[in-house]
């Protein structure tokens, strides 16, 4: 019988929360297979199991919350695949609940659907596609050369969603009349077999957040109650980035966060945080946070320990590895604490400006936007004024005015606008 | 432009070459009045005479110690072995003299050595290898392999007039069983591969005999090109290549036993020049390491089938 217990996930984690039990007892486990799904108070992920063997008991049930260490079920290695077992009220069950037919194939579930041959990734690349977008029709899903072709071609992604250079603007869709149903029928008008207001028809029925949902909106919350949330904008003309990211085949991302990282080390009021009245100043590191979504699930904002010593590469590789990793789950608890600046990247939905909400303790957070041609006036070396079409951006700043002042977060804007327009082009 | 046999095709192409060259003459076991064991000089010795077609005793180390000593004099020897498998027996004086005599003495040795190779009608083990991978690893030597009656045609008179000593490895299996237009006169065919059939889907690459056999195989499962290389030394990287960057998906046939076979080369070639255009593994079908059975059933259970060949087709369409 071997105990699984609640794991340590970094220092700074003291007790965790089962979400989901994913086996029940009397299943076939595999080791290293995915037995439960447990919350922390700073990032969700997957308990593993720690033997082959049979789920003998389920200690601590979903919903319930405790220490490192504690025992939260166990599993029986003397048992045998597709023998049958005796549950818990000893009856034994029918031969077919053994099931052990289901458990070598569900060992592994997702390790196919995450691996694409090279052909696969370098199109994907040189298309900027989210594979993840893509339905596989290869063996077991797999995403074939065909299939992302296919996408390209005729896929919701043809206007390559993550970094779009094209006006967001369109015109409105012809709107078809809706048709309006009352929300709330009268109750007179309920048929009385029905006392209960039950959710049926028009009413949807209601659900609890999820724990990542209720944790993002405790830490939203808090931020715009503590803090002194400013938002200052500035244009920048990232023609030069446009065409150092085409020649490098990346993304603006890492040109914006290495120009950041070198902006911040100028400006280090900024790359800060800001607890109890103390104002801790990095002058010469810089741990940049990146807030990832994870769809509907919610965000989460890893953080590039030592961004500074990145070049843009380096750093592409590491936003995509953190990226990948937190959308699976994968990321260590001391992986999400410890910046000092947090850039959010939503501009690849078109989107042109928005207001950030400041990552606390940290005092600053960069939002970067929608690349898009606009008719812009540009001054040659003469002095001599000309309109242009120019690949132009908004950054937004937000900051905390209990750490500094508008000057200091517009003279930053200002630098970091003349490293993104100065970009050395090779 | 005539119809003709595999083999009427390179007994056409020494005839013409004999005609228009003195120069060319033959050598090999029961070559002149015989006509030779599958009967390819059948008649040369009426029309050439027994000094340029030489009955030689059974001794191919002797075949072709005296094939290079003619060639260095400035002759075109055709030194015939008459089953591949023999040719070990003159593998001393192909590897080391044959495939060396340029780069110590800078001499040509113009010589082309046929070899009779190939399965599938229970020869068994000593009459039916494909020894071509042993010379692809000796420096020197230029090895060929035709799949049409066209083909062994062309590669033949191009090997006679290229300079270098070249294996003209001639499927036995297809002597009699495959026929083309063969067009008249002397023509020489590069030594480049050749699209047997285009397509888009994935890429068979395949050589000799299992040209035929990949045909078939998949001549209903789509859009599937079949590359015949023609020619292992030099191995048309570029025309390889080009396929698998369109189709990025790759099934390499070969007769020879498996292991270092001339789709083992090719196979290390995608893997290192075409790795990002590759949307599955490289798959290889080819005889397993062992002696060819005698037996017709186990022999077929080694050699590559048609339906081997497609199976692993239609396994990487699906990937």
């Amino acid at each position: 019988m071997i105990d699984v217990t609640m794991p340590q996930m970094g220092v700074s984690v003291a007790e965790g929360t089962v979400v989901e039990w994913k086996k029940q007892v009397g299943d076939w486990i595999e080791a290293d297979e995915i037995i439960a799904s447990i919350s922390t108070d700073k990032i969700d992920t997957d308990v593993e199991s720690p033997a082959t063997g049979r789920m003998a008991e389920i200690v601590v049930g979903v919903g319930d919350t405790v220490d490192v260490g504690t025992v939260m079920a166990r599993i029986a290695t003397d048992a045998k695949p597709g023998e049958p077992h005796v549950s818990e009220n000893g009856a034994p069950p029918a031969p077919a609940a053994a099931a052990p037919a289901a458990a070598p194939a569900v060992s592994r579930p997702a390790a196919g659907a995450r691996r694409y041959s090279p052909v696969v990734m370098r199109i994907a690349a040189e298309h900027g596609v989210d594979l993840d977008q893509v339905t596989g029709t290869g063996r077991g899903g797999r995403v074939s050369k065909k299939d992302v072709l296919a996408f390209i071609e005729n896929g919701p992604a043809a206007e390559e969603p993550p970094m779009h250079i094209e006006s967001p603007y369109r015109p409105d869709e012809p709107v078809a009349a809706k048709r309006r149903r009352p929300r709330l029928q009268r109750v007179e008008e309920a048929p009385a077999a029905a006392p209960a207001p039950a959710p049926a028809g028009d009413v949807p029925a209601g659900q609890p957040l999820s724990r990542m949902r209720q944790a993002i909106g405790t830490r939203m919350v808090q931020s715009l109650q503590t803090a002194a949330t400013c938002t200052t904008i500035a244009e920048a003309d990232m023609s030069r980035i446009e065409a150092a990211r085409r020649a490098a085949k990346l993304s603006y991302l890492p040109f914006q966060a290495r120009a950041v990282v070198e902006t911040l080390l100028e400006f280090p009021a900024l790359n800060a945080t800001l607890e109890d009245d103390i104002h801790t100043v990095h002058r010469d590191a810089v741990h940049l946070g990146i807030a990832v979504s994870l769809g509907e699930g919610g965000l989460i904002v890893p953080v590039i320990r030592d961004a500074q010593d990145l070049s843009v590469e380096g750093l592409a590789k590491r936003i995509k590895d953190i990226a990948t990793r937190a959308r699976s789950n994968q990321l260590r608890p001391d992986e999400v604490s410890g910046g000092t600046f947090t850039i959010t990247n939503p501009g690849g939905y078109g989107s042109l400006m928005a207001t950030p909400v400041i990552n606390l303790p940290q005092v600053g957070i960069l939002d970067t936007e929608a690349v898009v041609k606009r008719p812009v006036v540009v001054t040659d070396e003469l002095g001599n004024d000309s309109i242009a079409i120019r690949a132009m951006t908004y950054l937004c700043l937000g900051w905390d005015h209990r750490a500094l002042d508008g000057a200091y977060a517009a003279q930053f804007l200002a630098a970091l606008r003349k490293k993104l327009e100065a970009w050395p082009v090779a | 432009m005539a119809t003709m046999t595999y083999l009427q095709a390179i007994s056409d192409a020494m005839r013409e070459e004999m005609r228009a060259d003195e120069r060319v003459f033959l050598m090999g076991e029961d070559i002149g009045t015989f006509g030779g064991a599958f009967k390819v000089t059948d008649g040369f010795i009426d029309e050439f005479g027994a000094t340029r077609v030489m009955d030689t005793p059974l001794a191919e180390s002797a075949i072709v110690g005296c094939a290079i000593g003619a060639a260095v004099e400035g002759l075109r020897p055709i030194a015939e072995m008459q089953f591949s498998d023999f040719v070990s027996c003159g593998f001393d004086q192909l590897v080391n003299v044959a495939g060396k005599t340029y780069y110590r003495m800078g001499l040509s040795v113009n010589i082309t050595v046929r070899l009779p190779s190939g399965g599938g009608f229970s020869g068994g083990p000593y009459h039916s290898q494909n020894p071509e991978a042993w010379f692809m690893h000796a420096p020197g030597l230029k090895i060929v392999a035709p799949s049409t009656a066209e083909d062994a045609k062309g590669l033949l008179i191009a090997a006679v007039r290229d300079p270098n000593p070249v294996l003209f490895m001639e499927h036995k299996h297809l002597y009699r069983r495959v026929k083309g237009d063969v067009p008249a006169g002397t023509y020489e065919t590069p030594f480049t591969a050749r699209v047997a059939r285009p397509g888009e889907d994935l890429t068979v690459i395949a050589y000799g005999a299992m040209v035929h056999t990949a045909l078939e195989a998949t001549a209903d499962l789509g859009s599937v090109e079949v590359l015949d290389l023609r020619s292992l030394v030099p191995l048309d990287e570029e025309a390889i290549l080009r396929s698998v960057r369109k189709t990025s998906k790759v099934v390499i046939v070969d007769e020879a036993n498996s292991t270092c076979a001339a789709g083992a080369q090719v196979a290390a070639l995608i893997a290192e020049q075409a790795f990002e255009d590759l949307d599955g593994p490289v798959v290889r079908v080819a005889t397993p390491d062992i002696p060819i059975p005698f037996s017709p059933p186990l022999e077929q259970a080694v050699l590559p089938q048609v339906d081997d060949v497609r199976e692993a087709v239609r396994e990487l369409l699906e990937y």
